[in-house]
C-alpha cells in the first residue's frame, strides 16, 4: 500500500498538535493566574487586565480552531494526551502495577 | 456518616490530566542544578554549569526569586497603559466588534491571521492586539460587494467566509465569529453612505483566461540537492505557462510568456522517454526544462503563443 501524505492532512495534523500544545499552556496560565489573583498581590486594575487578556486569548483560540475546522481533532488529541499522563502517573504511584506488568 | 463504613482509605482520582500534572509541577516548582565536565584522558576539556528553575510566579515569589523583576514588569506595564481598543477618528463609532481573521494572500506567506474584526461607520478593520498591528483595513466607501462563501477548512469542515470586493478590483477574505451578522451589518453600513450604487458583483476567476493547452508535463525542478524530474499538470494560457504538481498547493512554475526568449527540444533522456525534453530559455537567462509525452505539440504551442506575444520564435529554432 503506498503511503500518501498530502499537504492537507499534514497541515491538519501539525496544526492540531500545535493548537493542542498551546491549549495546554493556556490552561497552565489560567490556573497560575487564578493563584496570583488569590495571592492579593495584584492591584484590582491588574487583575482585571489579566482576566481580560486571558479571556481574549481564549476567544482567539476558539476562533483559530473554528477557522481551521480542527475543534474535534484538538479535543481528541487533548484527551489522548491526558490519557497518556494518567497512565504514566498511575504506573509511577502504584508499585503493584510494576509487578503486574513484569509478571505479564 | 454510618459507623459500618470501613475506615477511610486513601484513593487516587483515576482521571489525572496533563493540565493537572502541569499545575502540580508549577505550584511546587522544579529546580535543576547541574555541573558537568567533559574530559578526555582525564583532562577536563568542556565545563557545563546549569542552574534552572521553573515554577508559577506565585511560588517563585514565595521563595524570594524574581521579586524585583516581577515588580519592574508590572510597574512598566502600569506606566505604558496599553491602548487596547481601536484608535478611532473623530466622530467615528464602532458598529460591531467580533473575533475573526484576515486571509493574507500577498507576499510569501499565505494564511489566516487571527485578530478582531471591527466594523465602524467608516471603516472595516482587522486588528491584532499583541503584537499590535492593523492586519487589514478598508474604508467603507471602497467596498463594492460583500458575500458569504463556504470554504472547506484544513480540518475538512465547512465554514462561511466573508468575501469583500473592493473598488480597486481587489478581493479580500475575512473570517468572523458571526459571518452572517457581520455581512448584514456591513451591507447596511455600506448602503447608508452616499456614493455610487453598488454593483455587488464578483468577477469569477474562471472567466479570466481559458487554457490554450492543458496536459501532463514533467518539470525539471531545481532543488538544493540537484534538479529533479517531477510529474504534474501543465497549463498554457494566453499570457503564461503554469506548472503545478498535484501534491503542491501552489504552482511551482509560473512563466509569463513575455519572458520566454527561446524554445527548443533536446535529445536527452527524461521520464517521458528519449528525446522528450523541451528547454525554455527565459529573459533572465535561465533555462527551464520540461518533458512531455508529446514534446512536438508542446514546443509548437509554446512557439506559437510566444510569437504572438513577442519577439520569440525565430531564436527558438536553434536545435541542440
Amino acid at each position: 500500500m503506498p503511503l500518501t501524505v498530502d499537504e492537507k492532512s499534514l497541515k491538519h495534523g501539525v496544526l492540531s498538535l500545535v493548537v493542542t500544545l498551546v491549549e495546554v499552556i493556556q490552561e497552565a496560565l489560567d490556573r497560575q493566574a487564578l493563584r496570583r489573583m488569590n495571592g492579593h498581590d495584584l492591584t484590582p486594575q491588574e487583575a482585571e487586565r489579566l482576566a481580560d487578556a486571558l479571556l481574549e486569548l481564549d476567544e482567539a483560540m476558539e476562533q483559530i480552531k473554528e477557522d481551521h475546522g480542527i475543534v474535534s481533532s484538538v479535543a481528541d488529541l487533548h484527551r489522548g494526551l491526558d490519557e497518556v499522563v494518567d497512565d504514566v502517573v498511575d504506573k509511577l504511584i502504584n508499585p503493584r502495577r510494576w509487578a503486574e506488568e513484569a509478571g505479564g | 456518616m454510618t459507623a459500618d463504613l470501613s475506615p477511610m482509605r486513601p484513593t487516587r482520582d483515576p482521571r489525572v490530566t496533563l493540565d493537572d500534572l502541569l499545575e502540580v509541577v508549577l505550584n511546587k516548582g522544579a529546580v535543576l542544578h547541574l555541573d558537568l565536565i567533559v574530559a578526555v584522558a582525564d583532562i577536563p576539556l568542556i565545563g557545563v554549569s546549569l542552574r534552572a528553575a521553573i515554577a508559577g510566579m506565585e511560588t517563585m515569589l514565595e521563595y524570594g526569586m524574581m521579586r524585583h523583576w516581577d515588580e519592574d514588569t508590572r510597574a512598566w506595564a502600569e506606566r505604558s497603559t496599553a491602548r487596547r481598543a481601536l484608535d478611532l477618528e473623530e466622530d467615528e463609532n464602532i458598529v460591531c466588534r467580533m473575533s475573526g481573521g484576515h486571509l493574507l494572500t500577498e507576499g510569501l506567506y499565505h494564511g489566516w491571521r487571527p485578530g478582531t474584526v471591527y466594523l465602524t461607520d467608516r471603516r472595516l478593520v482587522v486588528l491584532r492586539d499583541e503584537p499590535r498591528e492593523i492586519l487589514w483595513e478598508t474604508g467603507l466607501d471602497a467596498v463594492t460587494a460583500v458575500r458569504l462563501e463556504p470554504e472547506e477548512t484544513v480540518g475538512g469542515e465547512e465554514r462561511l467566509r466573508l468575501d469583500v470586493a473592493l473598488a480597486d478590483g481587489g478581493q479580500e477574505r475575512l473570517s468572523a465569529r458571526e459571518p452572517e451578522e457581520l455581512r448584514a451589518l456591513l451591507t447596511e453600513a455600506c448602503a447608508g453612505r452616499p456614493g455610487p450604487a453598488l454593483p455587488f458583483a464578483f468577477r469569477s476567476p474562471a472567466e479570466e483566461d481559458p487554457p490554450l493547452a492543458e496536459g501532463h508535463l514533467w518539470y525539471h525542478e531545481p532543488r538544493r540537492g540537484g534538479p529533479l524530474w517531477r510529474g504534474g499538470q501543465g497549463r498554457l494560457t494566453g499570457d503564461r505557462l503554469v506548472w503545478k504538481s498535484p501534491v503542491d498547493s501552489r504552482p511551482a512554475l509560473v512563466l509569463p510568456l513575455t519572458d520566454i526568449t527561446a524554445v527548443r527540444r533536446i535529445p536527452e533522456y527524461s521520464p517521458a522517454g528519449e528525446g522528450g525534453v523541451i528547454a525554455v530559455r527565459t529573459a533572465a537567462g535561465d533555462e527551464v526544462r520540461l518533458a512531455a509525452d508529446d514534446p512536438a505539440a508542446w514546443t509548437e504551442r509554446l512557439r506559437a503563443t510566444g510569437s504572438a506575444t513577442g519577439p520569440v520564435a525565430a531564436a527558438g529554432r536553434v536545435t541542440g
